[in-house]
């Protein structure tokens, strides 16, 4: 086997076995022999005043070790977050969401801390709390951050955390044959990663060191840092991979709290949550969309105009980024002669908001392919063609002065069109639906690689990027192994722990392939210069007679190994050859409102069928198609299976999934029980993958990102073909059958 | 969860005494799949848990008694729906118990504890209404037999008094040819608890019983003997009047899993569903044609 | 009374085990932290996603959902015990083969529920595997792959 056939193969996946063995040690399985357990105490609705934590009683339980309230801690109370220190270690005055701790109980088994929290006594007072986007933009509702947090910022007495507006053109002025206005909402919905969360500290000599299935090491590295107000190179983190990541154990939650302790206490401590616990801990920013397009008599797009407003948490963890990513590119893949997105984030008392797979577009889209598909209703054409005359063509900016369009994204169009026979006869109670998906992938961000070519030929890759189940350490292996010109089986890849591994920006915006993947390349580009140098010495000829291809270095007297090239080099003493790359992509830009341009763009074609029981409401989606624009899948299976995988997860928050608060801010279905998330007889009969890959991306052999895009646009498309077999109009997710009932029994008496 | 004291009797008169001490409170295990999820939750804290599972007198057996089945105490859902007896004889309670939870909850879940749960939703309990179950109880007062239908009193609450439990379950066979479909409604397709659900069953003497679950404080019993729910009833309008009649008397509430006019609509349509099933298999044992 | 420990002699994976276990520790608790058997998962706790999933007597059970102390004279199954002597099970080859596996926390648990229904009933068709797997939450993968791996084993069957 050539070294170009590991590239575009679906290689076995590195660590399945170990997977399917049980063998794989995730965070919680790890042993600490002297660690501490850890139990939060968090009260029974959103937002209390705390008036008085008693812990005599649970000190009083055999192996209590500690019971840390805000007290214990330093006054002002220390606060962290990744892009605002606005979130206290415990909580300090009040809670300010259903589910932040208010003391820490630290004991020697988990029964003692279990048995110690449930003792510790907090007498608390219910305070109004900021439940909803109309809440927050209430001038007489409290204020969720006290205005001290925002020195400077005007618009600190308000739940208005940021505003931005984007645009071109003139939405007032464009004249529009026809309007289409709508309110569109997308719920509250959680991750539910199959692993709980899991944070384990300990103190080492350096300083401390954490544990946590974390996605983005270096981040967490520097808020601890930030936090404890140490410099970085003391705190380390190892963080094994992900029992599923989605964006939910991106941002610090609670590592500096077991930081704190693992300090204070000298020893390992341990804290793994339960799954309710993990609930009120992530969720995805939910959002009201106000959308105003108009369109020309052919369907093409004149103007929008968008409002969308998100409700982030009490805590910002990275929320603002989510909505001015997203409000950023709302208008989705398509020309947009004017523009105007008014977008805010707006503080509540509400689980921090964090990234969730897609981080943003989702909600986006659910709006912006809504309204096309009403105006292709209205207008009387097909919507795939309104669709088509709206997209732009390869190479032609959309937004103007940045990344173009950089696909042939008619071709997933028609791929999608004719995979889910789009002009095939239905049956009664079924419909149809398509819908593009765009998401920005990376802007201004930085990956690290370091690879060992080892004295035997075989290689080492330290990478920072997290393999949470897209299959990254096999991705990354690949090009390594490729560019060698050694087997993957030979590659070993690290990952994970701060301390062996180089900077990487994070594991997010389908970034890895490309930033982390060019970054590898280069580090092995790096190893073929030196080859070369130590090759031409060692046998005293000239550097342009000797020529280094993967796996074979070509000699005027003929082709050694890497590994005979060392042994020549080196002699007795031995050593190894190490190369570091690093990708920047199109660097930092102060001026553009993100940062920097998308590296590339996601795009995603998702048709779907569905039959709905017009007497029930219930949807059964039977058929979904996605044609995603890859650029060069590395590892086909992998990147289908990521597809499908967002595809059944957006199934999820488009007719079923929803975290629902009662008056007092506590989540009412918390827990598997009664939030529904969908199982293996909720998925459609046929789920089918189209790979556009026409090696135009700016990754390796022209690879794209993917992985977010089949979570993208599937709620429209499911909204559409509802409309089309139940003959309603749904403008808030999720469709579940009581809210299609309603609104089948609504079009009923309007219309007999 | 918070300890407790773990016991396993051998017999029903070890198990008595110990659910006779005044001073502590015991729950009693059968398969746990509603009991250890409530001790997790904090909602009960005995202070014994007594485990049935050993007790000479209460088995895991399916049993033929004159005129109809006997389920054991410690039968589950899996043997259940596995019996062959019970798939010719009781198709809808088949259904149900096909329906409570997945593969791993029907391994140990009993169909004594899910009646004993007594959850206004149980899926098991309209089914073995419109079988006519009888609940064979025992006590330190000795034993009793109470019908199904007097069974529970409240949401979570049955006539069991402190120190009884139940030692088995009878389900007469139909003693006409009967047609019977259980129905209920779900938020998704996959395992669930339920909106509502409700089983029907038509003797071939016209008689209809009807029972429905999640729609009031208990699980309840209809039957119409008017003869408009017969198999082959023709008068569309009698008909539906009757199944209107029949779902009179549901209180159904909003909560997470559904409002209360939802509720009541997916009554309506899911008893007609159950009807129109019910009375083809009736007809399909009757041999007749459809109307 | 006591709420002291409780003698069980259990048989995990073949192997005859004597420990004292208190009565509110569940088996999964047992599995994970005192025979220190990790491959088993815990997730809900409440036996509604089926990560914990493991084989009592051969048939699929929560983990979660089960007393230690009930496990006296009881054979358990876990993850662990699948492979024998270095050799996949059909169904661990077979998951790895068509993709279905990707974070991987589900898939133990996954795998046990396969290994039940095919052990009782070799030739599944797709809605009975999809009935035994009902139980089993993954929220990587969209089933799909899971579904042909379960199918592959039960087509090679002879």
């Amino acid at each position: 086997m050539s070294a170009a056939d590991w590239i575009g193969r679906s290689h076995e996946r590195v660590g399945a076995r170990d997977r399917v063995t049980g063998a794989l040690r995730y965070t919680a399985d790890l042993s600490f022999d002297a660690a501490l357990h850890v139990k939060l105490v968090h009260l029974g609705a959103a937002r209390l005043a705390i008036k008085a934590i008693d812990r005599r009683k649970a000190l009083e339980v055999p192996g209590v070790a500690c019971v840390l309230a805000a007290d214990d801690l330093p006054t002002p109370m220390p606060r962290y977050g990744p892009a605002f220190a606005d979130r206290p270690i415990l909580a300090t005055g009040e809670t300010k969401f259903f589910g932040e701790p208010v003391a820490a109980v630290v004991a020697a088994t988990k029964d003692a801390a279990e048995a110690a929290a449930a003792l510790v006594d907090v007498q608390a007072e219910p305070l109004p709390a900021v439940l909803s986007v109309e809440q927050a933009l209430d001038p007489q509702s409290p204020l969720v951050q006290e205005p001290a947090l925002r020195p400077g910022d005007a618009l600190a007495n308000t739940n208005v955390l940021r505003e931005w507006t984007f645009g071109w053109g003139d939405t007032a002025a464009a004249s529009a044959h026809l309007v289409i206005e709508h309110e569109y909402r997308f719920p509250m919905v959680t991750h539910f990663a199959i692993e709980p969360h899991v944070f384990i500290a300990a103190p080492d000599g350096n300083g401390v060191t954490i544990w946590t299935p974390t996605q983005h090491p270096f981040v967490l590295q520097r808020v601890i840092a930030a936090a404890l107000k140490w410099p970085i190179a003391r705190v380390r983190i190892v963080a094994p991979d992900p029992g599923g990541g989605f964006g939910g154990k991106g941002w610090p939650k609670f590592e500096p709290l077991l930081a704190v302790l693992a300090l204070r206490l000298g020893r390992p401590v341990r804290l793994v949550l339960t799954l309710e616990e993990t609930f009120q801990n992530a969720r995805r920013t939910s959002a009201r969309i106000h959308a105003r397009t108009g369109f020309d008599k052919d369907g093409r797009i004149v103007s929008q105009e968008l409002n969308t407003d998100f409700l982030i948490g009490a805590y910002a963890d990275i929320g603002v980024r989510v909505v001015s990513k997203a409000s950023y590119a709302a208008c989705g893949p398509y020309r947009t002669p004017n523009a105007k997105v008014t977008a805010r984030a707006l503080l509540s008392h509400t689980t921090p908001s964090t990234a969730f797979r897609g981080f943003g577009t989702p909600q986006a889209s659910w709006a912006v392919e809504s309204q096309l598909t009403e105006a292709a209703g209205v207008l009387g054409i097909d919507p795939v063609e309104i669709r088509r005359r709206n997209l732009p063509r390869k190479g032609e900016a959309f937004i103007p002065n940045d990344t173009p369009a950089d696909g042939d994204w008619s071709a997933a169009l028609a791929s999608a069109e004719r995979a889910i026979d789009w002009h095939a006869p239905l049956a009664k109670n079924r419909g149809r639906g398509i819908a593009l998906g765009l998401k920005s992938s990376s802007t201004a961000s930085a990956s690290l690689a370091i690879v060992r070519l080892h004295y035997d030929g075989s290689v080492s890759v330290m990478s920072g990027t997290s393999d949470m189940g897209q299959g990254a350490r096999t991705v990354l292996a690949q090009i390594a192994g490729k560019e060698l010109g050694v087997s993957p089986d030979r590659v070993v890849m690290t990952m994970g722990d701060t301390s062996i591994v180089p900077y990487d920006s994070s594991t997010s915006a389908s970034r890895s392939t490309v930033f982390m993947g060019n970054a590898v390349i280069k580090a092995c580009a790096h190893i073929r210069r030196q080859l070369h140098t130590v090759a031409a010495r060692a046998l005293g000829v000239v550097e342009s007679r000797i020529e280094v291809a993967a796996g074979e270095v070509r000699t005027p007297d003929g082709v050694l190994s890497y590994a005979e090239v060392m042994q020549a080099g080196f002699g007795p003493p031995r050593g190894e050859i190490i190369g570091i790359g690093e990708e920047r992509g199109g660097g930092y830009i102060p001026t553009h409102p993100l940062g920097g341009r998308p590296e590339f763009w996601e795009f995603m074609c998702t048709a779907v069928e569905v039959e709905v029981d017009p007497e029930t409401g219930m949807v059964d989606v039977t058929r979904i198609v996605l044609a995603s624009d890859v650029g060069k899948a590395l590892n086909p299976q992998q990147v289908e299976a990521q597809d499908e995988g967002a595809a059944v997860m957006g199934v999820g928050h488009s007719i079923m999934e929803e975290l629902i608060l009662d008056g007092t801010g506590r989540i009412v279905n918390l827990g598997a029980m009664d939030y529904r998330i969908p199982t293996i007889q909720d998925i459609p009969r046929q789920l089918h993958s189209v790979l556009i890959q026409n090696e135009d991306g700016p990754g390796p052999y022209g690879a794209k990102g993917a992985g977010e895009g089949g979570i993208l646009g599937i709620a429209g498309a499911i909204g559409a073909a509802v409309n089309q077999a139940a003959g309603v109009a749904m403008r808030e997710l999720p469709l579940t059958p009581e809210r299609i009932w309603r609104a089948i029994q609504s079009a009923r008496a309007e219309f007999g | 969860m918070r300890p407790f004291t773990y016991l396993r009797p051998t017999s029903l008169d070890q198990m008595m005494t110990a659910l006779a001490d005044p001073d502590a409170s015991a729950a009693l295990l059968a398969g746990g799949t509603d009991l250890i999820v409530r001790l997790r939750r904090g909602h009960v804290r005995p202070a014994m848990v007594v485990d049935t599972k050993s007790v000479r007198d209460l088995n895991g057996d399916i049993i033929a008694i004159d005129g109809g089945l006997r389920f054991g105490a410690r039968v589950t859902m899996t043997a259940l729906v596995e019996d062959a007896r019970v798939r010719d004889r009781f198709e809808a309670l088949v259904e149900a118990a096909s329906v409570v939870g997945s593969v791993q909850i029907r391994n140990r879940a009993t169909l004594a504890g899910n009646v004993c749960n007594a959850s206004p939703a149980a899926d098991t309990v309209p089914a073995l209404l419109v079988y006519g179950a009888r609940v064979n109880v025992v006590g330190p007062a000795g034993a009793r037999v109470v019908r199904l239908a007097e069974f529970f009193t409240g949401p979570g609450r049955t006539v069991l008094t402190r120190g009884e439990l139940v030692a088995s379950i009878d389900l007469p066979f139909p003693t006409t040819a009967a047609g019977a479909s259980f129905g209920r409604v779900t938020r998704r397709r996959g395992v669930d608890l339920a909106t509502i659900n409700l089983c029907g069953l038509i003797t071939s003497d016209g008689e209809a019983r009807f029972a429905f679950g999640a729609v009031g404080p208990t699980p309840f019993l209809r039957i119409d003997r008017t003869g408009a729910l017969a198999a082959g009833a023709t008068d569309a309008v009698a008909r539906d009047a009757a199944l209107r009649t029949m779902c009179g008397a549901a209180r159904p509430i909003t909560d997470v899993r559904g409002s209360r006019e939802y509720r009541a609509a997916m009554l309506a349509v899911m008893t007609g569903r159950a009807w129109k099933v019910a009375e083809s298999r009736l007809r399909g044992r009757m041999g007749t044609r459809p109307a | 009374m006591s709420t002291a420990n409780v003698p069980v002699r259990m048989q995990v994976n073949g192997r005859s085990l004597d420990l004292e276990i208190p009565p509110q520790h569940t088996l999964l608790d047992v599995l994970r932290d005192t025979v220190r058997l990790t491959g088993t998962k815990e997730c809900c706790s409440e036996g509604e996603c089926g990560a914990c999933t493991v084989l009592v007597n051969g048939q699929a059970v929560c983990s979660c959902l089960v007393l230690g102390v009930e496990m006296d004279g009881q054979q358990i199954t876990t993850i662990e015990g699948l492979a024998s002597e270095g050799r996949l099970d059909p169904l661990q080859e077979a998951f790895v083969s068509t993709g279905a596996v990707q974070c991987g926390f589900c898939i133990p648990g996954m795998i046990m529920a396969a290994r039940a229904l095919l052990s009782a009933k070799p030739k599944p068709t797709r809605a009975e595997v999809q009935e035994a797997l009902v139980g089993n939450l993954c929220r990587c993968g969209g089933y799909s792959r899971i579904l042909d791996a379960v199918l592959l084993v039960a087509d090679s069957h002879r």
